[in-house]
């Protein structure tokens, strides 16, 4: 099921499916690690609509939504992902 | 030998240049302190060696400022061996990077840092099997300890004296892209460009369009001494200037369109190597680390429960904020009294033992006067100083500030602003010239002009200090603690409303990304609270017995001399007169308007200033306090403090404004913006205060 990550609920683990938008920020994400076929943990959210925290390649990340609505995932049956993958 | 310290953001660089260097490069647990090259030189059996610390980058594709200063220095400078340090706990990511080294320059050490919180987050990492694997010599570091950091450099020294560069393995590329690369590597193989780069880096670089293949480049060394001087509060690193001399048209471009034509587009060769080096770091990554039982969840995961905590964050972030205020600017208000005092007993003894042995009376003042009253009053609040400054190392050296940045981004937002804006004004309490400095991590060149124009609106330390200085005088006990809240909200309600206003002139078009990265906590160390704590203190102690002590003397004269005449008629007073114009409308006197056009040099010269103009008046030694107690109501002293807050921090928060915009223009905004932004609001508030009757 493909979505966007900022729509990945806190606990869930998805998987980046492609970046929209081209140039600079997709070059940040690359750099960052955010590149197709990673594994993203959402965290948690910030309240009143700041940024989201996230997890991959073992360390964490803050994300502005307006970045995270680039990023389209798919969300696989949660049980299906091994979580060590991304984990620490 | 030229060697540079490579890596991630906050892998711990300048911890390991500062044990091996001894120097006092920013340290703290968040990415992007450093963000201008800095070089030490250590001497290592009979070889000179020069050590560059170097701004932290994830790429060596850069964009931000600081990453480009990276950038330029690796491809321009060329070091003799690159020691490119690694996060063991953060391994998989940091490995990325490493790979783009070691495809660019032939001499890589790797080492592997913060061996301690990897084990603690339960990784193991067999260094030996990574080194093979690579084909490149690691060391295992502990750098915070300086465990392996001495090991770490002479292997690089050892690299560095190889006869020939080592071989090394090569990433493997998909078919697709070697096939690509290899057409292009012939094609450059005969170029002079081929002698100065390894041959695959460059076809790829080629590939990619990269536009500083081909061009050559002359370094102006900046003058470094100037960036050492004694009136700013810090160190801004060795900054150097390049200018293109040269830019050669390389062969190749029928091919590139060729590709393009094929769908191999600049961004798609991009994308295809990256991938590359993710994929092949999956591969190798279980060849050397192991998880060590079931998944750890670490301190980090467990403090991060509570204080990015959706309702326990905010309230924790405001005590904290309030803890590291009260103590630093309230509570320690007795003891800059206490050095207040003994500035003035002091002063009363040596004077008393010139008086015996009959020194000229002009010398006796000279002393009294001129040097105690204007050192001793900044003196006073150094207390502040250490104490303010050992709670900002325990918050950066924790990695609470980041935290507090990802809580706050949201009020970033709402400005305007940039979430990495947030590392830029926090810094700007410390001192205005790194505030203004770490706005090189924006990347938008937009987001930069608006950040360092606001920067100068938070108070720094010694402005906080000397504030502190004048409410303890007036507003003894607890309403003291509400009045400098009161001012720090001022600062903060104006930075708002001045970030709305700037978005609103300079125009920008697109914004950039905020992706920011939440380090673990660190537990820090002491060496790294009281450390810093101290070479801030000494050397704004530096600064009060050389550059204050100038100023004072020179003050002292302006206020004595002609002799035997009043007050308002010496140098000073003839200068003030002409300024009076300009404090009237704020019910400033002409000392205060002197104090003020002082405090432009340094802003601790304001207090010092005034120690000297109502102590020379006194002709007697007080405190501070009590000479200007007697001369102001407090509703006066209170504007003095906002306008004293608000107008520009000092000539070297212009200067380097001017250094990191390159503008005469909008420095010159900044500076106009910060003086009528200064009066205005002390204008409304004498006034709004004078007609609601406050005295
Ligand atoms: N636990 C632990 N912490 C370390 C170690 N080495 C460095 N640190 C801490 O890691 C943090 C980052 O260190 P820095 O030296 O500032 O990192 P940097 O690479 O210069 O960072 P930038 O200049 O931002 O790129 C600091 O809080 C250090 O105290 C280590 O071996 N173990
Ligand atoms: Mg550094």
């Amino acid at each position: 099921m493909e979505r966007f990550l900022q729509d990945v609920k806190p606990g869930e683990w998805a998987r980046v499916e492609h970046i929209e938008g081209g140039g600079a920020l997709r070059r940040r994400m690359m750099d960052m690690g955010i590149v197709p076929g990673v594994e993203i943990e959402v965290v948690r959210c910030a309240p009143f609509g700041g940024p989201l925290q996230i997890r991959l390649k073992g360390y964490y990340l803050a994300m502005r939504r307006g970045e995270c609505a680039k990023i389209i995932v798919s969300v696989p049956e949660q049980s299906l992902l091994e979580p060590s993958l991304a984990s620490r | 030998m030229k060697i540079a310290l490579m890596g991630n953001p906050n892998v711990g660089k300048s911890t390991v240049f500062n044990a091996l260097t001894g120097s006092n490069q920013q340290v703290g647990n968040w990415a992007g302190k450093t963000v201008e090259r800095k070089s030490g030189v250590i001497q290592r059996a009979n070889e000179q060696i020069e050590l560059i610390d170097l701004p932290g980058t994830y790429s060596l594709t850069a964009y931000s400022q600081e990453e480009i200063v990276t950038r330029e220095y690796i491809l321009r400078e060329k070091p003799d061996v690159v020691m490119a340090l690694v996060d063991a706990s953060n391994i998989e990511r940091n490995l990325y990077l490493v790979l783009q080294i070691l495809e660019l320059a032939p001499r890589v050490v790797i080492g592997l840092n913060m061996m301690d919180l990897a084990k603690s987050a339960g990784i193991k990492i067999l260094s030996n099997r990574l080194a093979q694997v690579l084909n490149v010599p690691v060391v295992e570091i502990v750098a915070a300890k300086g465990q392996g950091v001495e090991e770490f450099l002479s292997e690089a020294i050892r690299v560095g004296n190889l006869k020939k560069d080592p071989l090394r393995d090569e990433v493997p590329y998909p078919e697709e892209l070697e096939r690509r690369i290899q057409a292009m590597e012939h094609l450059l193989a005969d170029t002079i460009w081929a002698t100065k780069y390894p041959l695959r880096w460059l076809a790829i670089k080629r590939l990619e369009r990269d536009s500083e293949i081909g061009q050559t480049w002359r370094s102006i060394p900046q003058n470094s001494k100037r960036s050492k001087n004694n009136d700013s509060c810090c160190d801004s690193g060795d900054s150097i200037k390049y200018v293109l001399q040269d830019t050669d048209t390389l062969p190749g471009e029928d091919l590139l369109q060729a590709y393009e034509v094929e769908g191999w587009s600049k961004d798609k060769f991009e994308m295809t190597v990256a991938d590359a080096k993710y994929q092949y770091i999956s591969k190798i990554l279980p060849e050397f680390r192991i998880n060590e039982g079931p998944i750890k969840r670490t301190w980090t995961d467990r403090l991060d429960e509570w204080i990015l905590s959706p309702i326990w964050g905010y309230p924790i972030m405001l005590i904290i904020l309030s803890v590291v205020f009260w103590f630093s600017f309230v509570a320690s208000a007795p003891l800059g009294g206490a050095v207040s005092d003994g500035m003035a007993w002091a002063a009363d003894m040596i004077v008393g033992l010139m008086q015996k042995v009959q020194i000229p009376v002009a010398i006796q003042s000279l002393v009294r006067d001129g040097i105690f009253a204007g050192v001793g009053a900044v003196l006073a609040f150094v207390p502040q100083i250490a104490i303010f400054f050992a709670f900002f190392s325990l918050m950066q050296d924790s990695g609470y500030l980041a935290r507090a940045a990802f809580l706050g981004d949201r009020f970033m937002q709402l400005m305007g602003l940039h979430g990495k804006s947030f590392f830029s004004l926090v810094s700007g309490f410390g001192c205005n010239v790194p505030g203004i400095m770490a706005t090189r991590t924006l990347e938008d060149p937009k987001d930069r002009l608006i950040t360092m124009l606001i920067n100068p609106l938070i108070p720094c330390v010694p402005r906080l200090g000397v504030m502190s200085a004048v409410v303890a005088a007036f507003f003894p006990g607890s309403l003291g603690a509400v009045i400098m809240i009161s001012l720090l909200s001022l600062s903060m309600i104006l930075v708002m409303f001045s970030a709305i206003l700037l978005r609103r002139v300079v125009k920008q078009r697109e914004r950039s990304a905020f992706v920011m990265e939440l380090p673990l906590y660190h537990i820090p160390t002491l060496r790294n609270i009281l450390l810093p704590t101290w070479q801030k203190t000494y050397s704004f102690l530096r600064r009060a017995w050389t550059f204050i002590l100038v100023a004072s003397i020179v003050v002292w004269v302006l206020s004595s001399y002609p002799q035997g005449v009043p007050m308002d008629e010496t140098w000073a007073g003839k200068m003030g007169g002409w300024l009076t114009f300009i404090g009237q409308p704020l019910g400033f006197d002409w000392r205060i308007m002197v104090a003020i056009v002082f405090g432009f040099t340094a802003k601790e010269t304001t207090l010092s200033t005034l120690g000297i103009l109502y102590g020379v008046a006194a002709d007697a030694s007080q405190s501070i306090a009590q000479a200007m107690t007697g001369a102001m109501t407090p509703l006066g002293a209170y504007t003095f403090l906002v306008v004293y807050m608000l107008y520009i921090p000092c000539l070297a928060s212009v200067v380097t404004t001017y250094k990191e915009s390159h503008s005469i223009g909008w420095t010159s905004f900044g500076v106009v913006y910060n003086l009528l932004l200064s009066f205005i609001v002390g204008w409304l508030i004498l006034h709004v205060g004078l007609f609601l009757g406050i005295q």
